[in-house]
Parts: structure tokens; C-alpha cells; sequence
């Protein structure tokens, strides 16, 4: 079975110096420059070109194992090809196609599901959005309303999601949804996929105190999905979102943004005479090594994904550490920029134009979203630790 | 080596190294300030011998061997000197020109026979090879050690490698305890333990006794201090670990208010802080360890990583032992309880071969001399 994308390359077979030699090349020479390093999330009409040309060469799902179409990347490639990206200011676009819904379907899917859906993420067709916090269940998440009921063949869903990242460039949403009102809280809950351009689904876009619009709340009024769209069992959609919460852990838990965070730490300092400051110089040193080390844990928990084992409430630790470091880093930012500390945009800097601002607009959600960093802890504390409720 | 040599290491070292704090407590500000006896099996084990290849009658199985151990002799404070013989004096006779003294000591070393100690810093202490406090000059046709040596680990180790500057350059010596000139005064540490402050009064050294010429002392120097700076890191996150667990199975049994004190929430998220602390340490030594393995790692790359770790592992033995007291209130103050054992040996294993703010600064100058 092949899923519209053949990888003819074992990628794991070359050098890391070759393979980086590769992904380099690649990313300089064809990486639009008006798009790198941009200061926010980018639409996808600004870089949908980029991406269809990676979705082209088959590097769209670089985590992906070869048989379902991806690179099949070990972690030490993965990083590598995530540093790359980083290197050239490389944004994202709303990849939730490739992070989760593919991974998920891999996971929990029907091979009819897998032929159906993972074709078009991986050309790039279909592009995903998560429909999983409310109004009223945000850290609470197993508290949510959405509800779906069963009508012949297909699902009526009813309910309003929110904080929903790039809704407006997407097709298509993976949903929790109440099946079973009278199950306890976990336990009636389930996964489905649904055509948000079906009538009933309306998307606004939420504004940001960045002045950008890049989540929105997304309302389901009669939306409907054919019952094939339920993933995994009816009722058992938690066990399925939990597991994806295991891959968007590990995804916030990169070390890209904090990387990025020090590049741009480290051309403030240089702009502000900073670089050879003592005191900075610690300061630089101790968060240097924080993503250094954030590295190597991230290593660790990408090794258990390449051997296909499951993640554990551990890898919680992962997007503390990551989105904590990155704070710190955005801080550090703001501070060594001295006077320019509030000013938005592109600032001029000594002989640079550096938004000075948008590391911290960045950092400072990551703490918030993909369960906040509260409830990372709560989970490690109880899970982990074994520590009494 | 295989993973399969390395965890079957780690059980036996696990095994073997269950803390006695009878015994721990026995040896504090005692001489000798170790057992010879426990030295013998480890010894017998083939641990002492790791970094030992198997010409020299050692097993050969280099670092991750050796952090294993480390890390199992730290988790269960144990007083005897591994890591400044087994790893820091060992690597230095190993990697110097005394092809001699290597075939003779390097067996015994690795046999548990012999304990041996590298002087290497000034009264300044620091990093820098260079600043070592002892000089070779000559007198009366004869080459002669003068100056003082601190930070030494264990007085009572049987011969000491020594680093000297001459006109020349640097050497190291080997000069056994009783050599004519050489006196040594115990300096107490905050874990019972003492390090030697050595001086050297015309103390003769000779072709015999040179473990490393001027031709490669400080490549050798340089290769076992970032070796036992790895040590001591795994060392350290024995202690933290230990530390650890004790604090968890305190929180969790430790009622006030009609409830465990574990089941508070700002108990709960700073515990999982140091766990944090902890597991960022374990990563980062296993990364290192990868790095010392890889044949194509440069002396850069090296100090690097050994920096790395040590600045980690440094920071966060103390922040973790520092919250454990806070988390059991007085008790943890107290002689009685082993909480005070764990916080010790982390002062001392912190400050040795350069706290976190030295390898800190280490790692930044090297990372950007590589930019």
C-alpha cells in the first residue's frame, strides 16, 4: 500500500554530516527569504508555496515512517532536519495534519481511514485543525459539551471549540465530542473527524494581544460527519486524544523555539555591546545550556518515539522545560534590549531591524496551550511521582 | 560495549551499592577516610579497571561504564575515592609517556591494590592546567619538585601524580606518600571527607618517576580532568536521586493538617521542579558519555560536554538537596537524619573540579570559540 508519496531514500543510511549537508542545501537555496524568521504564525497563502514544494519532494512529514509516506527519520536526523529549519527561519504552517491526525491514524485507524486521509495531508490538500478546548473546559478538557449524536450513518455535532489554531486555513478539524451524557466525565467522550466546510460550521477568528488573529473559535450548529469518521471506539476518544496529547508534548517540547530565542538573544546583545558584559555572559551561558540540555532530554523522548514505543506522563516534563526555557530567553530579550524593551515591529537595533517583541508574544502562550504548564505538573506529580491526591 | 554489558553493570553496581549510613557516618573526618576492604572488591569487581584497556590487565569498557558506577557509588555515598583514582589518576597515567610506571601501576591500580590521587591544581585552585603550584627545577644535577599542590582528593592515597612546570613545560610525576620532602595536611570538607593540601620540599623526581612528559602532560591532564568532571557529575546525580526519593517518600507519609503533605499542590509542582532538575542531569550525562564514546570527538568537543553536564549536575544536586531540607523542616536539619549526609556530599561533590558557575563559563567560551 502506498499513500500517494514513495520515498525512495533511506535517509537514516547517510552521515549526519551528509544528511545536514543535504537539508541545508535544500532550505538556502529554495526557502523563500521574505519568509524567514517571520514574526508570527504565517496564513497559509503566504506559505503555502514553500510547503507544496516540500509536500513535491516528500519531505512534508519528515517524522512520518517510510510505509505510510514520511522521511522515517531517527531522532538524531529529526533533529537535525528541525535545526535546519531553524537555521533558516523556516515557519510552520497549521501542520496538525502531520503531527497528529497522521500519527493518530496510524495509531488508532482504520487501514480505510489511513487510505482516505493520509494521501491529501501528505500532499498537502487537507490541512487540520484541533477541536478540542471550550468556552468551559480549557485546563479541565475532559469537561467539554460538544456534543455528538448519532443520526443513521452519521454524526450530528452541536457545541462551540475555541483557541483553535489557524481554523481559518483549514478543511478539516479532529473533534471531541460528548457521545455518552451519562458516562462519567472520561468516558463518553469521542474522536471524530469532520469537513469543516460542511454547513453548520462557522469559524471566527480570535484577535491576540499581539494584534494577530492566529486561533479562532470554531461553532457547530447540526455539523455533520459520516460515523466512518469516528476514530477509534465510540465512547474511547479520551485514550485516542491522550495519546496525541503524548505527540503535541513532544512537539512543543523541541528545542526549535527556544534555539531560535537564542539566535535572537544573541544578535540583541551584539547590537547593544552586550556580548562581552560578565554579567550577561552568565546569564547567556546558563540559558545556553537550559536549551543545550532541553536537547538531550528531547533526545531521549524522540528515541522512545522512533522505537515506536509509547510515550509515558514523563515526557509532561518535556514541554515544561521547553516553553519555561523559552520564556526565560524571551525575558532575557526584552531586557538586554534596554530602552527598546516596548517597542513593537522591526526595530532598528545598532545596524538591524529586530522584532524585539516577538519571542515573547511567542513564548508567552506556550505555557498555556497543549495543557497548561500547571496541569503538566499536577499530571507528573501524580503520575510520576506518586505523590498523594 | 552493549547496552546488555552496560545494564547488567548498572544492576550489579546497584546491587552492591545499598547505603550503609552506619558506615558512611564511620568514616567522616576519620583516617583513613575509606576502607581499604571495599576498595579490594571493587577492585575484584573489575570496576577500578574500566578505563583500563585490557593490555593493562583492565576491562577496557570507557566512560558510560564508568558513570555507571560513579552514579551507583554516589547514590549510595560511598567514601571511597573512585573517581579521583579509578578515573582522574588512572586516565592520567594512561594517557601519559611513563611506559614503565604504566605497565607496573596501571594493573594494580585496576586490581584495587593501589589508590592514587592526581595533585594538579594551585592554591587557586581553577581549571587551568597550567596554574598547577608545584615546579620541577634543578638542583644539584638533580630534578626537584617545589611548591604546593591543593584540592587533592584523599590524603591517604598511596602515590600521588603530580603536575609540575619546569623551563620546559609541564610534567607529571608519581611520587609515592612517604617520598622525602613530601608533606600533606588534611583539609576537612563538608561530608567528613578531607582533600590534601600537598607541599613539596625538594621532593626528587626522575625519569623513573615521570608518568608524562612535556611531550603530552597536558593533553593527559586535560583528557582525565574532563573524564572525572563526567565522574563526578555521575557521581552527583546518585546523590540527587537518593536525595530525591527520600523527599518523596517523606512527602508522602508525612501528615500535617489531617493529610500527607504530598498532596499539596505547591509541595507537589516544587517536588516536580527538582525532578525536572534531575532528569535534565541524567540526559545530559548520558548525551555526554555518547559524546566521550564517539572516536571523532575532538578535546573541544570534550571539555564541552564535560562542562555541560558538570554545570548542570552541579546546580541541581544543590538546588535539590537545598529543597529537600526545606520540604522536611527541621528534621532534615539534623545529624540524625540522612537528609544532612546527602546535602554534604552534594557541597563537596559541587565545588570539586569546578562548580557550576566555573563550567558555565568553561562551556560558554568554548561554544562560542567554536561559532
Amino acid at each position: 500500500m502506498n499513500y500517494g508519496v514513495v520515498q525512495e531514500q533511506d535517509w537514516n543510511a547517510l552521515t549526519d554530516e551528509a544528511f545536514r549537508a543535504v537539508v541545508r542545501t535544500e532550505f538556502e537555496t529554495h526557502h523563500p527569504q521574505q519568509l524567514r524568521f517571520p514574526p508570527r504564525r504565517l496564513r497559509w497563502s503566504e506559505n503555502k508555496s514553500w510547503y507544496l514544494r516540500m509536500a513535491a519532494k516528500g519531505w512534508i512529514a519528515p517524522s512520518w515512517p517510510r510505509e505510510f509516506g514520511g522521511m522515517g527519520l531517527s531522532p538524531s536526523k529529526m533533529l537535525i532536519f528541525l535545526e535546519e529549519q531553524e537555521r533558516c527561519g523556516i515557519a510552520r504552517f497549521q501542520d496538525h495534519g502531520i503531527l497528529m491526525v497522521g500519527p493518530v491514524l496510524m495509531r488508532f485507524g482504520t487501514e480505510a481511514q489511513r487510505r482516505r486521509y493520509l494521501p491529501p495531508i501528505l500532499a498537502c490538500e487537507e490541512i487540520w485543525c484541533q477541536g478540542y478546548s471550550e468556552p468551559n473546559a480549557g485546563s479541565d478538557l475532559a469537561g467539554l459539551r460538544t456534543e455528538a449524536r448519532l443520526d443513521g450513518e452519521e454524526f450530528v455535532i452541536n457545541g462551540q471549540k475555541t483557541w483553535t489554531t489557524l481554523a481559518h486555513d483549514a478543511t478539516h478539524m479532529f473533534v471531541l465530542a460528548r457521545t455518552d451524557k451519562n458516562a462519567k466525565k472520561q468516558q463518553g467522550i469521542s474522536f471524530l473527524l469532520l469537513d469543516i466546510k460542511v454547513p453548520g460550521v462557522s469559524v471566527r477568528p480570535i484577535r491576540d494581544i499581539a494584534g494577530h488573529e492566529e486561533f479562532c473559535e470554531v461553532f457547530l450548529d447540526n455539523a455533520r460527519t459520516p460515523a466512518s469518521n469516528l476514530v477509534g471506539e465510540l465512547n474511547h476518544g479520551w485514550t485516542v486524544a491522550k495519546s496525541l496529547l503524548g505527540f503535541e508534548r513532544i512537539h512543543i517540547g523541541s528545542p526549535k523555539l527556544p534555539e531560535y530565542g537564542l539566535q535572537v538573544l544573541q544578535s540583541v546583545a551584539r547590537q547593544q555591546g552586550m556580548l562581552n558584559d560578565p554579567v550577561f555572559r552568565e546569564r547567556l551561558a546558563r540559558l545556553q545550556l537550559d536549551v543545550a540540555h532541553l536537547g538531550d532530554i528531547y533526545g531521549h523522548f524522540a528515541a522512545i518515539v522512533g522505537r515506536g514505543e509509547p510515550l509515558g506522563p514523563e515526557v509532561s516534563l518535556l514541554k515544561i522545560w521547553a516553553t519555561e526555557t523559552f520564556q526565560r530567553i524571551a525575558e532575557l530579550i526584552i531586557e538586554t534590549a534596554g530602552d527598546c524593551g516596548g517597542h513593537s515591529g522591526d526595530v532598528r537595533l545598532g545596524e538591524l531591524g529586530i522584532d524585539i517583541l516577538a519571542p515573547f508574544y511567542k513564548a508567552r502562550p506556550s505555557t498555556i496551550y497543549g495543557g497548561s504548564n500547571e496541569i503538566q505538573r499536577n499530571i507528573l506529580a501524580r503520575q510520576v511521582l506518586n505523590l498523594p491526591a | 560495549m552493549s547496552d546488555d554489558t552496560l545494564r547488567m553493570l548498572r544492576d550489579s553496581a546497584a546491587d552492591f551499592a545499598k547505603l550503609d549510613a552506619v558506615r558512611v557516618r564511620r568514616f567522616r573526618a576519620a583516617r583513613p577516610g575509606f576502607d581499604r576492604g571495599v576498595w579490594q572488591e571493587m577492585g575484584d569487581m573489575g570496576w577500578l579497571g574500566v578505563l583500563v584497556p585490557e593490555a593493562h590487565e583492565g576491562l577496557g569498557l570507557g566512560m558510560r561504564a564508568a558513570a555507571i558506577i560513579a552514579e551507583q557509588l554516589g547514590r549510595a555515598l560511598y567514601p571511597e575515592p573512585y573517581c579521583a583514582s579509578g578515573v582522574l589518576a588512572t586516565l592520567a597515567l594512561l594517557h601519559g609517556d611513563g611506559e614503565e610506571l604504566k605497565q607496573r601501576t596501571l594493573p594494580q591500580l585496576a586490581a584495587g591494590k593501589l589508590v592514587a590521587s592526581l595533585a594538579w591544581q594551585g592554591e587557586g585552585g581553577g581549571l587551568d592546567v597550567m596554574q598547577c603550584g608545584v615546579r620541577a627545577r634543578q638542583h644539584e644535577g638533580k630534578t626537584v619538585l617545589e611548591g604546593r599542590s591543593r584540592f587533592v582528593e584523599t590524603p591517604d592515597a598511596d602515590a600521588f601524580i603530580v603536575s609540575a612546570l619546569s623551563e620546559r613545560g609541564l610534567e607529571l610525576h608519581w611520587i609515592g606518600r612517604d617520598a622525602a620532602g613530601l608533606s600533606c595536611t588534611p583539609e576537612l570538607r563538608a561530608d567528613g571527607s578531607a582533600s590534601a593540601l600537598l607541599s613539596f620540599d625538594r621532593v626528587v623526581a626522575t625519569e623513573a618517576t615521570r608518568v608524562a612528559s612535556i611531550a603530552c602532560a597536558v593533553p593527559a591532564l586535560e583528557l582525565a580532568i574532563d573524564h572525572a568532571v563526567i565522574g563526578a557529575s555521575a557521581e552527583l546525580l546518585g546523590v540527587m536521586d537518593s536525595a530525591l526519593a527520600l523527599t518523596l517518600d517523606y512527602l508522602r507519609t508525612r501528615v500535617q493538617f489531617g493529610k500527607p503533605i504530598g498532596s499539596f499542590q505547591a509541595l507537589q509542582h516544587r517536588a516536580v521542579d527538582l525532578y525536572i532538575q534531575k532528569e535534565l542531569s541524567r540526559a545530559t550525562l548520558e548525551a555526554t558519555s555518547n559524546t566521550l564514546s564517539d572516536p571523532a570527538c575532538t578535546p573541544k568537543q570534550r571539555a564541552a560536554a564535560a562542562s555541560s553536564v558538570k554545570a548542570r549536575a552541579s546546580q541541581a544536586a544543590l538546588a535539590i538537596c537545598n529543597e529537600a531540607l526545606q520540604m522536611h523542616g527541621a528534621i532534615g536539619f539534623t545529624d540524625e537524619y540522612d537528609l544532612g549526609l546527602y546535602l554534604n556530599r552534594a557541597l563537596v561533590l559541587s565545588a570539586w573540579l569546578g562548580n557550576a558557575s566555573v563550567h558555565r563559563r568553561r562551556y560558554s567560551n568554548l561554544v562560542e570559540a567554536a561559532a
